[in-house]
């Protein structure tokens, strides 16, 4: 009751004209920051840091967490039209919202459902932020290396639900994935892995790039080579109402949106997870339930899922940033330091020396989420129009789109270069019919999980008691040794009993 | 005859002096003569809202707000390959642009520089080190020893005790400290963290005994007493709220521990002599400032450290010489 009443009193700061400009701009830029494919909430936020700092820190900070925020709207727009994630956790929204927008003809419905899963998603983050914000904090950091790796590992099994009907390419392009991870500069001892004496891979392989060439600029390589062979006029509906759910889809959408909001918020709270595993697990946990249609066909629970786990998870992020002065991504990081810059101290005192900056902060993204929100759908008939340009025209201007998103990332031609070659990878891949999204899963997973578990092993000498003596490590593996025996000792028992009949 | 030579002499005289004169106002002229591009580029080898780009962009503003520099600065940051191609790529920058370029860089960046790569120090100029940071060891309500001392007994008798800190120059602190306590790496461990903020999180979360950190990383949670600060890695004591913790000697029979964190900024090997007589100049410049000593060095608890050009390379040159030397690199 105490927050409730915080909360009005962060409303009272939040709802002034200037605020509520302030998080319209933010709402805006966020949008069109999140949209362009590469440059992302980490850049967007960085960029506009120093236009803030003539501002109050409240106002300036509502700017900001409104862009954070409506980042993650707009990184659905390009993955959902283009097929090209505008961000890291819009990837999964391109597996549906693409094949919905493209295949079923229905791109507005496909960015609607985006725009409310978002905000079903986000709403169910910032209720826990607000009520349960700093227990969660203190819940997250009782998840160290031990947890987290147990967590992994479950996080792991779910790419088995994404590898489609031929199970051995589905193996092949997950051990790519963590192949292609493991290079560069190892985290933990400094030493570099598979650069073959070339500096640029001393950094890795950098995602963004990578995602842009496998999902995007592989799809430019498909559009050349079939250019001929279709004309595809597509008829986008241009009218907001057009753009609507019906009921039942209405439905449809719910709960995966509640269920992934819930979750999106957990993993978005523990350290070093993020908008993108919250995504990835969003997606894969919707595999695990009954969908209407097959996820990936352009089924409106998974976009559903992933975008309302990758905005709770946003929502999330900010219980450890304001609670414990801990960044829990990038963006938080730069976040921080803006707080820093504005004379205020992040950490464990700031609710209590600042609780008009803290609950302004927290009242605004409930401000922001519903006018990004409401600017979303508006230009959901401008946004379809895009999809009514001709081939020959959209070649050139995905490529465009990739080469700049992919240099922006890195500020230099080696991401365009790693664009490039992971485009034509990704074309080999559609062409054989490997699936993208476990070797994309695998890339993002596996370093966390390689991290924690030698972080876990240092603590333990070596010993794996140190996975069976924690209490929430321990019960994390069992239900990770029962996600992975469980469908096997049913088919065991199966065949038994097939056996017995025959 | 002899008035004839006398004459002589003194025209030849008068004339090497003009001509002297004219040699070294020439010298002069030329120092004068070089004026920044409209346009210099200052290249970070790290993501933004880092320590490096907070430095870099606090530095070029303070440069033209007040007046010191007049030219628009373009900070970029670059970070392919950990920032080793940017850092090789301005070693190797040639010609006019070679006068206009900027690099900011720490001992962060030399070690792993020196480690992974042929590119040295000397690749460089060396404009100016600005700052100095040096770190303490904090522990947290978690953490099952009353001070360092007994953790340091208790390594000694064959107990594991674990810092978590961040990369580069903790590490190296790190390696001193375990090096002069006389502990092995096994009973005294270290785990290395993305950034000091995933290490106080490990410390606050009670999963290492202690977190390694720079006095402006841990300040709030010092404050909140969340973390307390059981030994200061410097060869005097810290003030304020950092002053309880002991330094190394005052723990033991040790000698203290101190790995200066210093922050310099650097040009292309190629930069001439006038630009980096303008710059360091410009740098000590921004050094005297009250922006300079209110927004950066008390807002970060740094230790202002102004090394000129000259200076800067002999103490970089040596630091490297010592850091190749406990890493038995060549």
């Amino acid at each position: 009751m105490e927050n409730f009443e915080l909360l009005l009193r962060g409303f009272s700061v939040s709802l002034t004209p200037i605020n509520i400009g302030a998080a319209f701009l933010g709402a805006i830029l966020g949008l069109i920051v999140g949209a362009m494919p590469g440059i992302g909430s980490l850049a967007g936020v960085a960029l506009l840091l120093p236009l803030t700092y003539k501002f109050n820190p409240t106002t300036a900070i509502i700017m900001l967490g409104a862009l954070y925020y409506s980042n993650m709207y707009g990184g659905s727009f390009s993955a959902i039209l283009l097929n090209i994630p505008g961000d890291s956790p819009a990837v999964m929204t391109a597996l549906d919202g693409y094949p919905m927008a493209k295949k079923k003809k229905r791109p507005g419905q496909a960015l609607f459902t985006a725009n409310t899963a978002s905000c079903i998603g986000g709403t169910i983050g910032i209720i826990i932020l607000t009520f349960a914000g700093p227990a969660l904090a203190n819940i997250g950091l009782k998840f160290g290396p031990s947890e987290m790796t147990a967590i992994l590992l479950i996080a792991m099994t779910s790419i088995s639900w994404l590898v489609g009907e031929n199970p051995i390419k589905g193996i092949v392009i997950t051990a790519f994935g963590i192949l292609l991870a493991s290079m560069g500069m190892d985290t933990l001892s400094g030493a570099p892995r598979y650069d073959f004496g070339n500096m640029y891979l001393l950094g890795g392989i950098p995602f963004t790039p990578f995602v842009i060439g496998t999902v995007g600029f592989s799809q430019v390589i498909s559009l050349i080579n079939e250019r001929n062979n279709k004309t595809e006029k597509i008829d986008a509906k241009l009218s907001i109402k057009g753009s609507l759910l019906s009921r039942r889809e209405l439905k449809r959408l719910l709960f995966p949106s509640i269920r992934s909001g819930l979750l999106g918020t957990f993993v978005g709270v523990l350290p070093g997870a993020g908008a993108t595993t919250g995504s990835f697990m969003g997606y894969a946990v919707q595999k695990r339930f009954k969908s209407e249609e097959e996820l990936g066909t352009g089924a409106v629970e998974g976009i559903a899922a992933c975008e309302a786990a990758n905005n709770a998870a946003a929502a999330g992020a900010f219980a450890p940033l304001l609670a414990l002065g801990i960044p829990g991504s990038g963006t938080g990081a730069v976040l921080l330091g803006g707080l820093m810059l504005w004379g205020l101290s992040p950490g464990p005192l700031l609710f209590q020396n600042e609780p008009d900056f803290a609950w302004g902060l927290i009242s605004s993204l409930f401000l922001s989420n519903l006018l990004t929100l409401a600017v979303a759908i508006a230009i959901i008939p401008f946004l379809t129009k895009i999809l009514s340009v001709p081939t020959k025209y959209m070649i050139p201007i995905i490529t465009v789109v990739c080469v700049v998103g992919s240099y922006s990332t890195t500020y230099s031609m080696y991401g365009v270069l790693v664009m490039l070659l992971s485009g034509i990878f990704g074309y080999f891949l559609q062409k054989n019919d490997y699936p993208t999204a476990p070797m994309l899963l695998s890339f993002v997973l596996a370093p966390l999980l390689e991290s924690n578990m030698r972080k876990a092993f240092i603590i333990s000498g070596g010993s794996l008691n140190i996975f069976f003596t924690r209490p929430i490590t321990l019960v994390l593996m069992l239900v990770f040794f029962a996600m992975i025996l469980i469908p096997l000792v049913r088919s065991i028992i199966n065949k038994t009993k097939k056996g017995k009949v025959a | 005859m002899k008035s004839k030579i006398f004459a002589l002499m003194a025209g030849v005289l008068t004339l090497s002096v003009f001509f002297t004169g004219c040699q070294s106002g020439g010298g002069n002229g030329a120092a004068k003569e070089y004026k920044p591009a409209s346009n210099v580029d200052w290249y970070v080898a790290s993501s933004p809202g880092g320590g490096s780009d907070i430095f870099s962009r606090i530095i070029s503003d303070i440069m033209i707000t007040e007046g010191i520099v007049d030219a628009n600065f373009i900070v970029t940051n670059k970070t392919d390959g950990g920032g080793e191609v940017v850092r090789n790529e301005v070693a190797h920058m040639k010609g006019n642009k070679a006068d206009n370029t900027l690099l900011t860089f720490n001992s962060g960046c030399l070690m792993p520089m020196v480690e992974n790569t042929k590119n040295r120090a000397s690749n460089f100029r060396v404009i100016a080190v600005m700052a100095v940071d040096k770190q303490l060891l904090f522990k947290t309500e978690h953490t099952k020893y009353a001070d360092f001392a007994e953790a340091i007994e208790a390594a000694k008798n064959g107990e594991t005790v674990v810092i978590g800190g961040s990369k580069g120059d903790d590490v190296a602190t790190y390696e001193a400290l375990v090096k002069e306590i006389g502990v092995s790496q096994d009973n005294m461990k270290y785990i290395t963290y993305d950034a000091t903020s995933d290490a106080i999180t490990a410390g606050l979360g009670g999963h290492v005994d202690f977190v390694m950190s720079k006095p402006a990383a841990a300040s709030e949670y010092v404050e909140a007493n969340s973390l307390i600060p059981v030994l200061a890695l410097s060869k005097e004591r810290y003030t304020g709220n950092l002053a309880d913790a002991p330094t190394l000697s005052e723990v033991g029979e040790y000698n203290d521990v101190e790995v200066p964190v210093w922050r310099s900024v650097v040009a292309p090997a190629s930069m001439s002599d006038e630009a980096v007589a303008f710059w360091t100049e410009a740098f000590r410049k921004v050094s005297e400032t009250e922006r300079w000593q209110n927004e950066y060095i008390d807002k970060y608890k740094l230790i202002p450290d102004f090394m000129d050009a000259a200076s800067a390379t002999d103490y970089i040159t040596e630091f490297e010489k010592n850091f190749k030397e406990s890493k038995g690199i060549q």
